[in-house]
């Protein structure tokens, strides 16, 4: 390769290069009639479109071989990467080599004799199994000589599978990268000699937690479960919201070294299928390690690594993570941790909660009015408080200002001193809230707090109207319901004070305008993250102001969903009946033919 | 497509009324007012209204080369020698105009809230955030202006109703202020207060076309006229016309002087969230309006390289002027009072250059063969 002159390099450090476009991607609008057909996603590099699809189901039932086909090819094959041997020495001597055997203490390999005569073995990670269900349904079965009526048939797995194994799901697996991955997830394999493929019986029996109440989303009105480490039991509970066939789950490996699972749940019919596509691409493309759960399968997804509110929302509970996939979005499950991840989502998605649903209108947006209020507090108040007693005193009030001056009297530190200490002192109390250990860590909250900003105003360390300014951002961080949104607050309210203390109001205005930019300019899976705000789209009829349920006809318009609609104009048929009513019938039928419309 | 991104039409009035509007919160109100003391509220109206008839006569231009943005009309019109050199004119002003505006506002702000901050301080400061929205291109500013929209107008009318109380109708009086022909002669010329509008000429391949251009132009140009006539004459109400023109910021003294109570009293600092955020959104645009023309000039895709030596550009105009008086009588004089034959009247003579030379788009020449 031509190694470049000190000169040319010299001058590239000066010129313009034309950065690489990375490859953006937009939601294409859909008809409702091709739901399935359309939607392919539209990326945006250089002008090119280019379409991708990627169908993949986990579990794969081959076509059965013909009986015939398989006596035909009796010759040994050495089992390999790319095939299963016909042969049971061969094949247990390729499981060994993967799985490290004897190292590997927890690799069994169960050999037995099928009626006498027909060698087989069962292969399964010892914990990750249930153990009665392969004794009671597996190996009983197999060791009981009547359960085989036909000696010709007997080394035919079809015929086991068909006749003998009692398991609720048992499949065919023809592919030695299968046959891993299901021993690695917790099922148990069948070889018996002479075939050149595996039973697989669902046998999963490693412990987990039981569904348990929300730690991070409770709410007083609605429902009461949160997901847990268990995979399917998180994917179960969304299906259990959502009785619906068209509801899809879809599994797709993650982490190239400790292999673990993720699920893609949404809805067929509803959800814009480029997005499902897109959300599959991204994943699928990962080339990593490990990935433990959500947390980190979540910073591999998302699109602005650098931007300060979250793009992926994280939610715990599945009654939330149901209402957004009938919106029209996609929830991601990651096998290890106890959360969903919708995409796409809006800044606004993230100031709502499950419980505005299912309380009345008012009070639900009452609580939005407040958590954004919360936040405007969380980010803001220190800020202005610096900038007020710094540089704009003229603003405060008279009287407010002589208490201020008067606290501030004795006090030797700057207000901005004092709010570095106190902030400092509220994020210690909190992450020593996290992680001392249960009884204590109840507590040290309240008493850290108590004993901090007694002792610190009575030690004339700080002004006692600071505490309350802090006690207010601290109560208004948490109330915001996002926990990363949360987390942004912070680093936002940072910003805002050294803002405020070096150029008063001034500066957190262009703060404020710096801010709504970088936010303006982040996408969630193509979908800007203050739309439908900006850019200008359609009304939306759930963003801070709820509308009563029964008005909320259309899902938001920014996904470009196949079906867009909700519920028809009249949801409430109850409200047309009354025949005898003149002045409602044509109302009705008013109403009526804009629904036909 | 336009390179630049596509908005919709609410984006593009956003964006219009914005760089025409924001001076509401400058010297604009107290300088019309020195020109014709009581007649000033319906001057400005005079002024729109000359303001609408340019603007269809450049809608006439428009129309006739649709598809075509205005640095490309002058290049079809008047040849690609005369054509860039009018846009290289086009784009030294957009420059002159947003550093003329960037010294008005750091002096008021330096007068009235941060008299102890060295002014580079906060002209860098100012700058480095108009280079980040600008660093976001078309579509970067229009969500910003779409956003600011709201708590802007909401700040205005709130200071127009909270100074209620010290109204007095008969400050309007005389109602023909400095007579007739001095409102009309200073009427016609302050629409150049109002040929900001011009941006949409610029940009008119991504807002969808004529038809948005139209309704964009038409409607940001009322907005704009209404602000000016409602803030003007709520400003003589209170002030009259004598003190009135001695002011420096009309509405920052229209903030100043609300007081309800001991506690509910003197509210420009509030005041000042809205006039820093609308004086960013108003510089941003008028500053990503030459590197546009430019970059249209010379067939540049990315407008991303020029901002950085723009943005030195517009710091070298925005320190030229040694103090505020000179930026008054040089800078803002040009730019509120004798821009209009600049700004009007070049793409006028254009329209009458294709007239006689019968020139035409190809859209149309496609309609008429």
């Amino acid at each position: 390769m031509k190694k470049d002159s000190i000169f040319s390099r010299a001058l590239s450090l000066i010129t313009y290069k034309n950065a690489e476009k990375a490859k953006t991607f937009t939601i294409p609008e859909v008809e409702q009639s091709k739901n399935n057909a359309a939607g392919t996603a539209q990326y945006d590099n250089n002008g090119q479109t280019s379409k991708k699809s990627v169908h993949k189901n986990t579990r794969i039932i081959k076509k059965p071989i013909a009986p015939s086909e398989q006596k035909n090819n009796k010759s040994a094959i050495k089992a390999d990467e790319n095939h299963i041997s016909n042969n049971i020495a061969s094949n247990m001597a390729y499981l060994n080599n993967k799985f490290n055997y004897p190292d590997n203490k927890d690799f069994i390999i169960r050999e037995f004799i099928i009626k006498g005569k027909y060698k087989a073995f069962l292969v399964y990670i010892d914990g990750m199994v249930d153990r009665m269900t392969i004794n009671n349904f597996i190996l009983r079965p197999l060791l009981k000589d009547e359960n085989f009526v036909n000696e010709n048939e007997v080394c035919e797995l079809d015929y086991i599978l068909a006749n003998v194994i009692e398991t609720n799901q048992a499949v065919k697996v023809t592919k030695p990268d299968e046959v891993i991955e299901e021993i690695l997830i917790g099922d148990t394999g069948l070889y018996v000699d002479g075939c050149d493929y595996y039973i697989f019986s669902e046998t999963k029996g490693y412990d987990k937690r039981n569904v348990d109440k929300p730690l991070i989303e409770g709410v007083v009105k609605g429902s009461q479960e949160a997901f847990n480490e268990n995979l399917k039991t998180n994917t179960t509970l969304i299906r259990k919201i959502i009785k619906n066939n068209d509801l899809m789950t879809e599994f797709l490996k993650i982490g190239e070294k400790n292999n673990n699972l993720c699920a893609i749940m949404y809805v067929k019919g509803i959800v814009n299928p480029a997005i499902v596509e897109e959300v599959k691409r991204r994943i699928s493309s990962l080339k990593t390690d490990y990935i433990s759960g959500s947390g980190m399968l979540e910073q591999f997804i998302e699109e602005n690594s650098w931007s300060i509110v979250p793009t992926i929302l994280s939610t715990e509970r599945p009654d939330r993570t149901a209402s957004h996939i009938l919106d029209g979005k996609v929830a991601i499950i990651a096998e290890g941790t106890p959360f969903a991840l919708i995409v796409p989502i809006t800044l606004f998605s993230l100031f709502h909660s499950p419980e505005d649903t299912s309380m009345r209108w008012q009070y639900g947006t009452l609580m939005r009015f407040i958590r954004i209020g919360a936040f405007f507090f969380a980010t803001l108040l220190p800020g202005l408080y610096v900038a007020l007693t710094n540089f704009h005193r003229e603003m405060i009030p008279t009287d407010l200002l002589i208490a201020i001056a008067k606290a501030q009297e004795n006090i030797p530190f700057p207000t901005i001193l004092q709010v570095i200490f106190m902030e400092f002192a509220f994020e210690l109390i909190r992450e020593a809230g996290i992680r001392i250990p249960g009884i204590i860590g109840n507590t040290i909250g309240i008493i850290g707090a108590l004993i901090l900003g007694q002792a610190a105003v009575q030690a004339n360390l700080v002004s006692p109207v600071l505490i309350i300014i802090i006690a207010i951002t601290g109560l208004g961080n948490f109330a915001i319901p996002d926990f990363s949104l949360a987390f942004g607050a912070r680093i936002i309210r940072l910003f805002f004070i050294t803002m405020g203390c070096f150029i008063g109001f001034y500066g957190i205005s262009l703060g404020l305008v710096v801010i709504t930019a970088l936010i303006a300019n982040t996408k969630s899976f193509g979908v800007n993250m203050l739309e439908p705000l900006a850019p200008w789209i359609k009304k939306s009829q759930d963003l801070i102001i709820r509308k009563p349920v029964w008005k909320q006809e259309r899902r938001p318009d920014y996904l470009n969903a196949v079906d867009k609609t909700m519920q028809p104009l009249i949801s409430r048929k109850w409200t047309i009946t009354d025949a005898q009513n003149p002045i409602q019938d044509k109302i009705s039928s008013k109403r009526r033919d804009k629904d036909e419309q | 497509m336009s390179s630049e991104g596509q908005i919709g039409l609410f984006e593009a009035i956003c964006i219009s009324s914005f760089i025409i509007t924001t001076k509401i919160f400058y010297t604009s109100t107290s300088f019309i007012v020195k020109e014709v003391g009581t007649a000033s509220w319906y001057t400005t109206l005079l002024s729109c209204a000359v303001s609408l008839f340019f603007f269809f006569l450049i809608y006439l231009l428009m129309k006739r080369f649709e598809g075509n943005n205005i640095v490309e009309i002058y290049e079809l019109v008047l040849g690609k020698f005369l054509g860039k050199l009018i846009s290289i004119c086009f784009c030294a002003y957009g420059i002159f105009y947003a550093g003329s505006t960037l010294r008005e506002f750091v002096e008021m702000i330096k007068a009235f809230n941060l008299p102890y901050t060295p002014p580079s301080v906060i002209m860098a400061l100012f700058i480095g955030v108009v280079c980040l929205i600008v660093y976001f291109g078309l579509n970067g500013i229009s969500r910003i202006s779409v956003i600011s929209f709201f708590p802007v107008i909401a700040g205005f009318i709130t200071i127009l109703v909270l100074t209620y109380p010290e109204y007095d109708a008969d400050y309007l009086k005389p109602y023909l202020g400095y007579g007739i022909n001095k409102t009309l002669i200073t009427g016609v010329l302050r629409s150049s207060a109002y040929d900001e509008f011009f941006i949409l000429t610029v940009i008119i391949n991504s807002i969808h076309g004529l038809k948005n251009f139209k309704k964009a132009g038409v409607i940001s140009l009322l907005i704009a006229g209404i602000s000016f006539g409602i803030s003007v004459a709520c400003y003589l109400m209170v002030f009259g016309y004598k003190i009135g023109s001695e002011n420096l910021s009309g509405m920052f003294e229209l903030a100043r002087v609300i007081y309800y109570n001991r506690f509910l009293q003197r509210l420009e600092s509030i005041f000042l969230f809205t006039w820093v955020i609308s004086s960013v959104v108003s510089v941003s645009i008028s500053f990503y309006l030459p590197i546009s023309i430019y970059c249209k000039a010379f067939r540049i895709n990315r407008h991303k390289p020029l901002i950085f030596p723009f943005s030195f550009l517009l710091f070298l105009v925005a320190i030229l002027p040694d103090n505020l008086t000179e930026v008054l009588q040089m800078n803002l004089l040009v730019i509120r009072q004798y821009s209009m034959f600049f700004i009007y009247l070049v793409p006028v003579a254009v329209l009458i250059i294709s007239l006689i030379t019968r020139k035409r788009g190809a859209a149309l020449n496609a309609q008429k063969n």
